[in-house]
């Protein structure tokens, strides 16, 4: 019998955002002319006209505060959420294995806005939670399927006869995939997830809807009440655009990382 | 040449169509964000209905025009007149100083006021009294900008006012802000409400609506007065008060 080896598989769950490769190195890369670009507008913009968009910026900064706060808290308990559904996925359990394929189906067949709408005012409904957590366990709900599709992947990536050998060793099921397969498996999903971070920061704009005063509601209160609608989502997108490039930047030297170290 | 010809005539269609004069018989695009009862909402049959509505319809019954409304998300419905998406708005709009800097407005035809309704279990009896607690508004309505006065009020706003309700029947807001109309609706008539809300003291303000159009449009106020005029001259708008405000 030849055992073969497969291999090297890739994990690409990506939202399309241009992480940064070794091969963009230069001095003109479209990452620096973005970043560059994009703060140089905002303070041409700020330094130019003061009014209104100094006064724009000096306005939305605790909204830059709660976009963070949604992010990080979705992307907490959707990593949580997405372990459990990816080792789900992937269990022999009949049961287990059932429910979470019918989450992520169901979660993948409904748009995002219909579910954060419905999520948090569903919960409404039946307990009393604060907004924001409301808005985070919203946006982690929806993630959590993705995130399960990633771990799923992850796990699958590693290659079979490595459980086969723990389990000759005598481990048990559980031990090996607590000691041997996740521990490789979190490299091979750190950048998938990495993306999925950044997909979600853009996504966290959503929770405005909520009346939860993320960076969006605040431009957007700031534009109903001065009506200045074009001046705001210029500097609404300026600096998500800045905050997203900073992370793809930090995702893709963190990707690298974990490639020398392999 | 039979090239020309097409291009000529598409371009003779396209002015026909494109024609802005407000001559008699003349259609006119209104927005409205019929997402606030009873002044303007969407009934069962998908229908734009409301007070304003109607007393549109007088209106341009009144100074020989015909409308065709357009339903617009509150948030953003300013911009549309000034890009030019639509000519007018009549959307329970108050006429105030900061909103008569950037568009015209026509003559007021209803006055109206802000009143607070809060949960029955609240004690508070006006705004001043919220201090430490969350009242919602819809964005950008002078609902908002009255609680954002307040100091110590912490202001939510929504995208529109029905969700606000939802919010405060869910206990995440203390107190909602809004027109008295649309307060009657919600905390007197809604079914689901009826029996959580309360509506607290008078209306706190006065206010008065106006139609809006883009600065400069004079023709087009011009057109509007004349027949908000001849509506209140008839008493119109008396019986139109009488079938939704109750």
């Amino acid at each position: 019998m030849t055992f073969k080896e497969p291999t090297k598989q890739k994990v690409d769950v990506g939202d399309g955002a241009a992480i940064p490769t070794k091969s963009d190195r230069g001095l003109f890369t479209a990452w620096r002319f973005a970043f560059v670009g994009a703060i140089g507008a905002l303070a041409y913009l700020a330094w130019s006209k003061p009014d209104p968009y100094l006064e724009i910026i000096r306005f939305v900064p605790d909204g830059i505060a709660v976009t963070f706060k949604v992010t990080v808290g979705a992307i907490l308990l959707a990593l949580v959420f997405g372990l459990i559904t990816g080792l789900g996925r992937i269990s022999s359990n009949r049961f287990f294995n059932g429910l979470a394929s019918l989450y992520v189906e169901v979660i993948r067949g409904i748009p995002l806005l219909v579910q954060i709408f419905y999520i948090y005012y569903a919960l409404g409904r039946f307990v009393k939670i604060p907004d924001l957590f409301s808005a985070i366990i919203a946006m982690a709900v929806c993630y959590g399927a993705y995130m399960g599709e990633v771990f799923r992947a992850g796990i699958q990536s590693i290659p079979k006869g490595q459980m086969e050998a723990a389990l000759s060793l005598g481990m048990t099921r559980e031990q090996a995939m607590g000691h041997v397969i996740l521990p490789q498996a979190f490299k091979v999903v750190l950048p998938p997830v990495g993306n999925e971070f950044i997909a979600l920061l853009k996504d966290s704009s959503l929770v405005s809807i909520l009346a939860v005063a993320d960076l969006l509601r605040r431009g957007r209160e700031y534009a109903s009440e001065s009506f200045t609608y074009f001046e705001t989502y210029t500097v609404i997108a300026l600096i998500y655009l800045i905050i997203t490039l900073f992370f793809s930047k930090l995702i893709g030297i963190m990707e690298e990382r974990i490639n020398e170290e392999r | 040449m039979r090239m020309l010809k097409s291009v000529l005539m598409l371009l003779a269609a396209i002015a026909m169509l494109s024609g802005t004069a407000f001559a008699a018989g003349k259609k006119i695009v209104v927005a409205t964000d019929a997402t606030w009862p009873p002044m303007e909402m969407v009934d069962k049959e998908k229908k734009i209905v409301g007070f304003d509505i109607d007393f549109l319809g007088e209106v341009a019954k009144a100074a020989g025009f015909t409308v065709e409304f357009k339903n617009t998300a509150w948030d953003g419905i300013f911009a549309g007149v000034e890009s030019g998406q639509y000519d007018a708005i009549i959307s329970s709009v108050t006429i105030t100083p900061e909103r008569q800097k950037k568009y015209d407005f026509s003559m007021p035809y209803i006055d109206a006021g802000q009143i607070l309704i809060v949960p029955k279990a609240e004690k508070g009896v006006k705004l001043a009294d919220m201090k430490g607690k969350k009242v919602g508004a819809q964005i950008g309505t002078t609902g908002a900008m009255e609680v954002k006065k307040v100091k110590g009020v912490e202001l939510k706003t929504y995208d529109e006012v029905g969700l606000a309700f939802e919010d405060m029947a869910a206990g995440r807001i203390s107190g909602v802000v809004c027109d008295e109309p649309t307060a009657i609706i919600y905390a007197l008539q809604k079914a689901e409400y009826k029996d959580k809300f309360k509506i607290v003291g008078k209306p706190f303000t006065k206010e008065a609506y106006g139609i809006v159009v883009k600065k400069g449009n004079k023709e087009l106020v011009e057109l509007l007065n004349k027949g908000i005029k001849a509506v209140k001259a008839k008493k119109t708008d008396v019986a139109l008060k009488k079938k939704w405000l109750k």
